[in-house]
């Protein structure tokens, strides 16, 4: 929070528009303007869709293994775990987002109940 | 795209409310809860990095994609340098480039205004996203911009009360479910992603992302980590499959 608190008040909301919503927004933008006859089999778009793929699933890995107090709570061979289930169950129910969530938070609730009693 | 010297006539035409509410039901029968309970996560980092409830609520309504969200939050958590997690979020947000053009050009009629436009793209994200890819292509072309509002508008303003309320409830929950909630993000956006794998290649970018992510993170510092793991994860993913493609 170091240079977000100089003006305790504003500063937080100033961040997130300037580094969070303009760098987003800015990819909307240029869809809407380049949306006429794009080749979305293009090579490029290709790239950076892999790209976007990797990307999305470093952003997994860096919250399951950010030091944070609620996450403490379960050891990292947990979280582990918690995603070998939530792959299982996203296999085992034909790709479902849905049984792969709940397995995943089930093993994890459960996991810090069990060894916190 | 046309645009109205004018002014005049109706922002939208053809508008037609019943659509509108059946995009709304059709949000409420799924997708909105989905992405509601998914972003909680969102509010209970933002106040692990220190921000106030209203940032937390005002990143649902601005950012509007989940992983930029949680990148911005888990960078500030982290101390990153702002201009790294700008260009992070950036990175992170290119993939609504893609998913804009392949949504915004079923929405369109040939009267469709640029600030209608541009609205419409503001809340494509991967479950709106999702969602019109799945039923738009099976509705008239004049129902189809109320019912995509309908469902944006409803999974947005559904969100944004869960994201303020992820982040209260943090303090408050029980270990066992302050630690699952925290884990509902990362495992809802891996699973979406892997739901829209279609490729070899798209498995192999999730493979090289979860192969590669602990190293970048271990040995890549200054929060450039994840920048240089999506180029080099990314573009390897990448150049397999245009290997693969040009030996066939």
């Amino acid at each position: 929070m170091t240079i977000f608190s100089a003006d305790p008040a504003l500063a937080p909301y100033l961040a997130l528009i300037l580094f969070g919503f303009l760098p987003s927004e800015i990819w909307r933008v240029l869809g809407v303007a380049i949306s006429h006859g794009l080749d979305e089999e293009s090579e490029l778009f290709r790239f950076v869709r892999s790209v976007a793929a990797v990307l999305l699933v470093g952003v997994v890995v860096k919250i399951v293994v950010l030091p944070s107090r609620e996450m403490a709570a379960a050891p990292p061979w947990t979280r582990v775990v918690a995603f070998a289930v939530a792959g299982a169950a996203f296999f085992a129910f034909r790709r479902s987002v849905f049984a792969a969530v709940a397995a995943g938070v089930a093993t994890i609730v459960l996991a810090v109940w069990l060894m916190g009693r | 795209m046309r645009t109205d010297a004018e002014g005049a006539g109706p922002l939208v035409e053809d508008w037609s409310w019943p659509w509108f509410f059946t995009g709304v039901r059709r949000a409420l029968a799924g997708p909105a809860f989905y992405v509601a309970i998914a972003l909680m996560g969102v509010g209970s980092l933002a106040r692990a990095a220190g921000f106030p409830v209203g940032v937390a609520a005002l990143s649902t309504l601005l950012v509007w994609a989940g992983p930029g969200q949680l990148l911005f939050f888990g960078a500030a958590l982290a101390k990153t340098a702002p201009p790294a997690i700008a260009f992070a979020v950036s990175l992170s947000s290119v993939r609504l480039l893609p998913m804009c053009l392949s949504v915004l050009p079923m929405l369109r009629g040939r009267r469709t205004r640029l600030p209608v436009l541009l609205f419409a793209a503001h809340f494509i994200a991967v479950t709106v996203w999702a969602e019109s890819l799945r039923r738009l292509p099976d509705l008239e072309r004049p129902a189809r911009l109320p019912y995509f509002f309908g469902v944006a508008l409803t999974c947005m303003g559904l969100t944004t009360l869960s994201t303020a309320a992820g982040f209260w409830m943090t303090g408050t929950l029980p270990r066992p479910l302050g630690a699952g909630m925290m884990m509902l993000s990362p495992i809802y956006f891996l699973a979406t992603t892997a739901r829209a794998a279609r490729s070899g290649v798209d498995w192999l970018a999730i493979l090289f992302g979860a192969v590669l992510a602990p190293f970048a993170i271990r040995f890549i510092g200054g929060g450039f980590d994840l920048p240089v793991l999506a180029l080099v994860g990314g573009g390897g993913a990448w150049l397999a499959g245009f290997l693969a493609r040009r030996a066939a």
